[in-house]
């Protein structure tokens, strides 16, 4: 099968076609159009990728709670103690788990694409059971962390 | 500035920077890996420890080296993750490189200082900002 229009095949001709699928860039030349959003097949591969984006995002915020208990302990006890009182209300504790699960999704996500970057796991059924890895294996690491740390006594609401 | 293409094993070096590029984002991701589970578990030993525990904490040089690279080395890859989220989204060059320079800016201000509170709880110096110079 020649993938290479034939001559004269107005349906694979760019510069006859009526079909749309086929676009004239603004620099004058011919592309192929572009698959829209809309169009695409679901994949569980596309959540993966907009989640990880999105947790790096979150983590970028994240980090400076993180780099505001680093200041705290820094500043003493009192500065840490209204910030360890801030962050054990309900509102903390609820932003210490989003960076938990953040982080615990980023970190599987990140192991992912490094699998994949080595070349493994690129058909497309592989690369659908890697992201669901990715996902549970953040839920299992988020959860369960914060099921222990209540569970331990060491967090109190 | 027609130089010959080079080739490793049929496929085109980059002639620019972006290979180095995708190379440190890689490095840094695969560092990262056992600093994050080093983090969970610094977490762990820190929650509900109070400041005197945290102190406690800071005071062993694992500890402090070890938040020390990861302070800095989540610093480096969270500002390439930045930069590329920003080249892929804002396309006007004068405000990329404004928001480029202001993340750059910002990063590097988290580590200096980052590493300034690192040092001095590592080595339990007054709590500041008295005695800076102690």
């Amino acid at each position: 099968m020649s993938s290479s229009p034939l001559p004269g095949d107005a349906s694979n001709d760019p510069t006859t076609d009526q079909t749309g699928r086929f676009v004239r860039q603004p620099n004058g030349r011919v592309r192929p159009l572009s698959p829209h959003l809309q169009i695409w097949r679901f994949h569980v591969t596309m959540w993966g990728s907009i989640l990880n984006r999105f947790a790096a995002g979150a983590l970028s915020v994240g980090s400076l709670f993180v780099f505001a208990w680093l200041a705290a302990a820094a500043l003493g006890p009192d500065a840490y103690a209204a910030y360890a009182g801030f962050m054990g209300s309900p509102l903390g504790l609820l932003i210490w788990f989003g960076i938990t699960l953040a982080a615990a999704y980023h970190l599987t996500a990140g192991i992912r694409h490094l699998v994949w970057d080595a070349g493994h796991g690129l058909t497309p059924k592989a690369a659908e059971m890697w992201t669901w890895v990715s996902f549970i294996a953040a839920a299992l690491i988020a959860v369960g962390f914060w099921i222990a740390l209540f569970g331990s006594g060491r967090i109190v609401l | 500035m027609s130089t010959r293409a080079r080739y490793i094993r049929h496929v085109k070096v980059s002639e620019r920077h972006g290979a180095g590029e995708w190379t440190a984002e890689r490095l840094s991701s695969l560092v990262l890996i056992p600093l994050a589970l080093w983090g969970l578990w610094s977490a762990w030993s820190i929650s509900g420890a109070g400041y005197d525990g945290a102190l406690d904490w800071f005071r062993s040089p694992v500890n402090a080296v070890l938040l020390g690279l990861t302070l800095l080395i989540s610093i480096w890859h969270m500002n390439m993750g930045l930069k590329v989220i920003v080249d892929d989204y804002i396309h006007k060059p004068s405000s990329r490189t404004t928001l480029l320079v202001l993340i750059g800016a910002l990063c590097l201000l988290l580590a200096a200082a980052g590493v300034f509170f690192i040092v001095r709880l590592a080595l339990g110096s007054a709590p500041l900002p008295a005695g800076l110079g102690a």
